[in-house]
């Protein structure tokens, strides 16, 4: 099955809807770098931050994953590229396999943090006693009765 | 008024005017997985077969229980559903048989023999939601769910293999192993709940529980033959779910009937103060849909309103998958059924927003997985080098992926162009689908695009995978129920791959779901849906 991809860049103009087959890159390098030439080329000072490409590092740094140089996670660095780019720039106001185009208005709409929301679901504010601590205590990785240890923490200066 | 858990009622108290043909449990002694081949009748639930060989004293738990054992022996090596075989099986049958013996009563689900996916927790059994993170992890608690299912003295038989933390949707993503799909052993079963599915498909169980955050329990119940139920956000508690989208994830039900999901949801569900997006909702007693053929009219759904989805009939679906669901709907429109198109303007917008929410909410709850309090540790000189490199190293590489994908979507500066537009359009799918059901009292659409595909095929185009999940994520963001089950076979594999339809309720209307469902299976021709023998097992 062809895989599409559909640019929506969001930015304060009316987005322009490009359609791009994402098969037709070879790498998925060029894919992102593609992706990074047409968010620069619809750049606008109000919101330079939403146009630009993922800086795979840093987030893996903000969600403290260890992302070596080697062979099998280089794979994932690219594959995460080219579905990161390509889903989260999609995103939305895209085009996907079913359905047409269409231009989302979501100005005047609510989000929905869940589908049903029931209010007054919250209980007492008072501690209760676990009974299985044994169990607990089996699963901790380094235990040094009482303390869960763990090395020093470094302050990146 | 509070939904609350019926007591335990014992087996004694049980009526059996429902029950339709007799099939002895002693034919479950052989190994093959063809239960019923032969058979023109329509599929027996397993459940209330279980119920009424036990009480007549005709078998007992314990051999239930054995021929059961034997067959996951014998058929594990070629499908490999199973990440973790119980090993109080026989034990807690022989309890249920000496309280037989003693007239003591019995729970509604004694000697149910009991699947459970990996990312529900068990007490003292291996819970690893097929993560290496996880490996040899052993809960403190049972899930919510699963002592439910203890205390009605159903026999959880092992755990089931999964993508890894519910992320994919052929099983490939386990840390583990790749289940093999019992109607094609070269195809997947799908996922996330694959291992669940294929594992009611081959009769290595009777039911089994999964859980389903954006079709991880629909899917592969298309793809395996078998039923497969989604309640209603909230209907089952997540207390014990190891949670990858908290505001999508459900637990749901496989059965090889509809009657035996809806028998086994019932038994789980209900309000539960342990999560606090549990419903107080009124939980209906869902075995009296198992009316029996004797009862049809020959219109028995007369007046049941059904919108087609039309969206989901469009480009992109397998030619195979668009006359079974037609032919499905024509099977409705004889049993009395009013069948009209109707057309959800939102649809194709529930992919993106789907992939947004649970991959930002995923990596937000993936982060209590960090070597220190439970869990594979890999020990460095420095905190956040722990960190780095136990997630590193235990996280296989989609979940990384959706983690650095949710941790972008939610970064500084992106939160209302990503997560919070994701929302509204929750909010459009929402209403649409409201809408929608407000003129109809079931909606139908197919469960996937195609039928299950190529173990491998997949595997390096995440993209084209994610695409396949474009007929139940819409489903998930809604919170509605809904359920798929097998309506038809098309090309491909020894005897044809199963194709399931999809019905999707109004908010906690699985009542009608059930109903529907039931009929359409007990009316549907043919000798059911079940998968040819594997090679080398007698």
């Amino acid at each position: 099955m062809a895989t599409r991809a559909l640019l929506a860049v969001v930015t304060a103009s009316p987005p322009r809807m490009i359609q791009i087959k994402a098969s037709t890159f070879s790498s998925s390098l060029k894919f992102q770098r593609h992706i990074t030439t047409l968010a620069r080329s619809f750049s606008s000072d109000t919101n330079p931050s939403v146009l630009q490409p993922p800086d795979v590092s840093r987030l893996a740094e903000t969600a403290r994953i260890s992302l070596t140089p080697s062979e099998v996670l280089r794979n994932v660095e690219l594959r995460f590229v080219k579905s990161l780019t390509a889903i989260v720039f999609v995103v939305l106001v895209g085009k996907c396999r079913f359905g047409q185009l269409q231009q989302v208005d979501v100005s005047s709409v609510e989000p929905a943090i869940r589908a049903e929301m029931e209010g007054g679901n919250l209980r007492e504010d008072a501690p209760e006693t676990f009974e299985n601590r044994e169990s607990i205590r089996a699963s901790i990785p380094s235990f040094d009765e009482v303390y869960l240890k763990v090395p020093k923490v470094l302050n990146k200066e | 008024m509070l939904s609350t858990l019926q007591p335990p009622r014992s087996l004694t108290l049980l009526p059996f005017r429902r029950f339709h043909g007799s099939k002895t449990i002693a034919s479950l002694a052989s190994s093959s997985p063809t239960l019923d081949a032969s058979s023109v009748s329509p599929p027996q639930s397993q459940i209330l077969t279980t119920r009424r060989s036990l009480l007549s004293g005709e078998t007992t738990a314990s051999e239930i229980a054995k021929s059961y054992l034997s067959r996951i022996r014998l058929t594990e090596p070629q499908l490999k559903c199973f990440l973790h075989v119980s090993e109080n099986v026989l034990k807690e049958a022989q309890e249920i048989d000496q309280r037989i013996s003693r007239g003591e009563g019995v729970g509604p689900l004694a000697g149910v023999v009991i699947g459970v996916k990996d990312n529900i927790c068990t007490e003292g059994m291996p819970s690893t939601a097929a993560s290496r993170i996880l490996e040899h992890y052993r809960p403190p608690f049972d899930a919510t769910a699963v002592k439910k299912i203890k205390e009605m003295g159903g026999i959880v038989v092992g755990k089931t293999n999964m993508d890894e933390f519910g992320m994919g949707s052929t099983t490939e993503a386990s840390a583990f192993q790749v289940t093999a799909n019992p109607w094609d052993l070269t195809r997947v079963p799908g996922g996330s709940s694959g291992g669940s599915a294929a594992a009611v498909a081959a009769n290595q169980c009777m039911v089994s529980l999964g859980s389903d955050t954006g079709g991880s329990v629909r899917q592969p119940a298309s793809f395996c033959g078998v039923v497969g139920l989604k309640p209603t956000y909230g209907r089952v508690s997540r207390f014990g779910l190891m949670a990858y989208a908290s505001s999508l994830d459900v637990i749901g039900c496989f059965g090889s009937t509809v009657a035996d999901a809806g028998m086994l949801l019932h038994a789980v569900s209900g309000y539960d103060r342990f999560d606090s997006t549990s419903s107080k909702q009124d939980v209906p007693e869902f075995e009296s849909q198992s009316l029996s053929m004797d009862s049809f009219e020959s219109k028995p759904l007369k007046g049941v309103r059904v919108g087609l989805i039309r969206e989901t009939l469009e480009e992109g679906v397998d030619s195979g998958v668009r006359s079974a669901t037609q032919e499905a709907a024509s099977h409705l429109e004889a049993l009395g059924c009013l069948v009209t198109e109707v057309s959800l303007p939102s649809f194709s917008l529930g992919l993106p927003a789907y992939y947004v929410i649970a991959s930002s909410e995923s990596s937000s709850n993936l982060s209590r997985y960090d070597g220190v309090r439970y869990g594979n540790q890999v020990m460095a000189d420095e905190l956040n080098k722990l960190y780095e490199c136990s997630r590193g190293q235990g996280f296989g590489g989609e979940v990384k992926m959706r983690i650095l994908m949710g941790t972008y979507a939610l970064s500084a500066g992106y939160y209302d162009a990503y997560y919070k537009r994701a929302q509204q359009v929750r909010t459009l799918i929402r209403k649409d689908f409201k809408a929608a059901l407000d003129h109809n009292d079931i909606l139908i659409s197919p469960a996937a695009p195609s039928a299950a595909y190529k173990i491998g095929e997949k595997k390096d185009d995440p993209l084209a995978m994610y695409a396949g999940d474009i007929m139940t994520v819409n489903v998930n963001l809604a919170g509605l129920p809904a359920i798929v089950l097998p309506c038809g076979l098309v090309e491909g594999g020894p005897s044809g791959l199963p194709v399931g339809l999809q019905m999707i309720g109004a908010a906690f209307d699985e009542e009608t779901l059930l109903k529907v469902g039931h009929i359409f299976e007990q009316t549907l021709k043919g000798s059911g849906f079940v998968p040819p023998t594997l090679p080398n097992v007698a």
